[in-house]
C-alpha cells in the first residue's frame, strides 16, 4: 500500500472541510443536551433531602462510562433505528457522564461551614445554590464539559458507522478502500477540533473561575 | 429576650434527646454562654434559635415572638451568627463578605459601604487594606474578626456564636475576647455564646449555662457557679483552680478594706491598684513589690486598703473550704 500524495492534499483540502461543520453539531449538541440533564440532575442528588443518593448516583455513571457508545446504539436500535437522531443519543448519553460525575463531585466538595453560614446569614436555599455552590462548583464542572467535548469529538467518529455523517464518513471511506490517505486526513481534522475545542473551553473555565482559585492555581 | 420552653429534640438514631426539655431565658443586652462537654447539646440550642435545627418539642420567643411561626431566611437575618470554622465565602472580597446580610436586606449601596468600613474599623482590620482581600489572604485571627464584622453588619439585635475563639492560638484568642467584650460594651447585643472552655465562659459571660447530655445542669453568674457549684459535675468543670477564678472576677473595691486608713499612714509603701481591677491585680503587685498589703484609689483618691490575709479569707469564705 503506498502513500498517495495527491490524494492526501485533495482529502484535506476539498474532501473533509465539508464534513467539519456536521462533525461540529454531532459533538456541540449531544454536549449542550448532556449539560442540561447532567447539571439539573447534580443538583438535585447534591440536596440536602437526597445527598445519601448521590455516592449510588455516582456508582451508576461510572459504571455508565464503561459501555461503548456502539453498544449503546445497539441497545437502542430496535426503538430507534439507525441515523443521525440515534447518534445524537447515543452522543448524548456518552456525555452526560463525565458532567454528571464532575458536577456531583463539585458541588459536594463545597466546604459544610461556608454553606452553614450562608444559610445562617439568611440566605434561602435558592441562593446558596446560584450565589455560593454554583459559583465554587464552576471549575470543576468546567473541567467536566472539556472532558466530554474531547471525549465527544472523537467518539462522534462512529456515527458514520450508523449514518449519522460526521468526520467519521472520510475515515471510514479510507478504511473500506485501504486508503489511508484519507483515513489520516480525517483524523488530523478531529485532533485539531479537539484541540481548538479543549483551548476554547479552558479560556471560559478561566473565566468562570472565582479568584481564590486562580490564585492557588498560579501560586 | 430569648425564651426557650421546654424544648427537645432527638436526632435520627441517637441513643438519647441531644437536648432534653430545656428552659431558659436570655436577658435582652447580656452575654448567656452556653457551657459543657462535647456532644452536651450546646450547639444544638444555639442551632434551634435561628432554626437551622427545628426543636421537636418546646417553643422559642424572640421578644415574645414565637421564632417556629415565622420564615427561617428572614428570621436569620435579624440574628448575627458566627461559627468556628467562620465560614467566609472564599469567592468574595473581605467587603462583599460583610455585605451580605444587607445585600439580602436590600440596603442601598451607599449605607452599606459605610457600615463594613465601620465595622472593619471596629474590629481593629484597616478597611482600605482588607475591604478588596480574599478569605484566603487572611490569618485566622483576622478571619475570625471578619466572621463578627459580618455577623454584626445589619445590626441584629442578637448573636449567636458558636466557638468563635476555639481555631485560633491562645494568644491570639485571648485578645479577640477582649476585643469582643470592648465591642459588646457598645453595641450591646443579646448574645448566646457557646464553649467548651470554663475560663472563656468566665471570662466573657454575664450569664452560664451549665449543660450535660442535653439537660440544664446548673445556671447563674459566673461568681454564683465559681462560688455554689451545685454538684460534682460543675465542680470538675470548674476544675481546681477555682480560686483563682474567682480573683480574676471579684473588683478590689469588692473586698477592701475601708475602714482602714489611708494615705499616709506607714501602710503606704506606694502599690497602688485601682478599685475595678481584679484582686488578681493586686496579688500581682505585691508578689512583685513583695509586700502584702497593697493601697486601693478610686478616682485618684485612696478608698481603702487589700491585704494578702483579706484576700485569703474572702476566698476561703466564699469557696467553702475543702471540698
Amino acid at each position: 500500500m503506498n502513500f498517495d500524495m495527491a490524494l492526501f492534499v485533495e482529502a484535506m483540502i476539498h474532501r473533509s472541510p465539508g464534513y467539519i461543520t456536521e462533525h461540529l453539531q454531532l459533538t456541540l449538541i449531544p454536549l449542550f443536551l448532556a449539560v442540561s440533564i447532567a447539571l439539573p440532575a447534580a443538583v438535585i442528588v447534591t440536596r440536602p433531602g437526597y445527598r445519601r443518593y448521590a455516592a449510588h448516583v455516582m456508582t451508576f455513571f461510572n459504571a455508565g462510562q464503561t459501555i461503548p457508545p456502539l453498544a449503546v446504539i445497539a441497545v437502542f436500535f430496535p426503538f430507534l433505528g439507525l441515523g443521525y437522531g440515534p447518534a445524537l443519543f447515543a452522543l448524548t448519553i456518552y456525555a452526560l457522564l463525565p458532567i454528571a460525575r464532575s458536577s456531583i463531585a463539585a458541588i459536594s466538595s463545597v466546604p459544610g461551614d461556608v454553606r452553614d453560614a450562608a444559610l445562617g446569614m439568611g440566605m434561602t436555599p435558592g441562593d446558596v445554590l446560584l450565589r455560593v455552590e454554583l459559583p465554587l462548583s464552576l471549575p470543576t464542572i468546567m473541567a467536566g464539559i472539556k472532558t466530554a467535548a474531547v471525549l465527544t469529538v472523537s467518539t462522534a467518529v462512529l456515527a458514520a458507522l450508523v449514518g449519522g455523517k460526521g468526520m467519521g464518513a472520510v475515515i471510514f471511506a479510507g478504511i473500506n478502500f485501504f486508503r489511508p490517505e484519507l483515513v489520516l486526513a480525517g483524523t488530523i481534522y478531529i485532533g485539531l477540533l479537539s484541540i481548538i475545542l479543549e483551548r476554547l473551553l479552558t479560556v471560559v473555565e478561566w473565566f468562570l473561575t472565582p479568584p481564590h482559585m486562580k490564585a492557588a492555581r498560579i501560586g | 429576650m430569648i425564651q426557650l420552653e421546654h424544648i427537645s429534640k432527638r436526632f435520627p438514631d441517637a441513643a438519647r434527646p441531644a437536648v432534653d426539655r430545656l428552659s431558659l431565658t436570655v436577658e435582652k443586652g447580656k452575654i448567656c454562654v452556653f457551657v459543657g462537654p462535647s456532644g452536651c447539646g450546646k450547639t444544638t440550642i444555639l442551632r434551634m434559635i435561628n432554626r437551622l435545627v427545628e426543636p421537636d418539642e418546646g417553643t422559642i420567643f424572640i421578644d415574645g415572638k414565637n421564632i417556629l411561626q415565622m420564615n427561617p431566611p428572614l428570621l436569620r437575618r435579624t440574628i448575627g451568627y458566627v461559627i468556628q470554622q467562620v465560614g467566609l465565602l472564599p469567592h468574595r472580597t473581605i467587603g462583599q463578605n460583610i455585605s451580605l446580610v444587607p445585600e439580602l436586606l436590600g440596603w442601598p449601596r451607599e449605607k452599606t459601604a459605610r457600615k463594613v468600613r465601620e465595622l472593619l474599623e471596629m474590629t481593629g482590620l484597616a478597611p482600605e487594606e482588607f475591604e478588596n482581600k480574599y478569605p484566603y489572604q487572611l490569618s485566622g485571627g483576622q478571619a475570625q474578626r471578619v466572621g463578627v464584622a459580618r455577623a454584626l453588619a445589619a445590626d441584629p439585635p442578637i448573636m449567636l456564636m458558636d466557638e468563635p475563639f476555639a481555631a485560633v492560638d491562645p494568644i491570639i484568642r485571648m485578645h479577640l475576647q477582649d476585643e469582643f467584650l470592648r465591642v459588646q460594651q457598645h453595641v450591646r447585643k443579646t448574645i448566646c455564646f457557646v464553649t467548651h472552655d470554663i475560663s472563656e465562659a468566665v471570662k466573657i459571660g454575664d450569664y452560664l449555662v451549665i449543660l450535660n447530655q442535653g439537660r440544664l445542669v446548673q445556671s447563674g453568674t459566673p461568681i454564683e457557679i465559681l462560688t455554689h457549684p451545685s454538684n460534682d459535675f460543675v465542680s470538675r468543670l470548674i476544675g481546681d483552680d477555682r480560686g483563682s477564678k474567682i480573683l480574676d472576677l471579684v473588683r478590689c473595691e469588692a473586698i477592701m478594706d475601708s475602714q482602714a486608713p489611708v494615705t499616709d499612714s506607714p501602710k503606704d509603701n506606694g502599690a497602688r491598684v485601682q478599685a475595678v481591677w481584679p484582686v488578681k491585680a493586686a496579688l500581682e503587685l505585691m508578689m512583685k513589690n513583695n509586700t502584702d498589703e497593697v493601697l486601693v484609689c478610686r478616682d485618684g483618691e485612696a478608698a481603702g486598703t487589700l491585704s494578702w490575709d483579706g484576700i485569703k479569707a474572702h476566698i476561703h469564705r466564699i469557696s467553702g473550704g475543702t471540698r
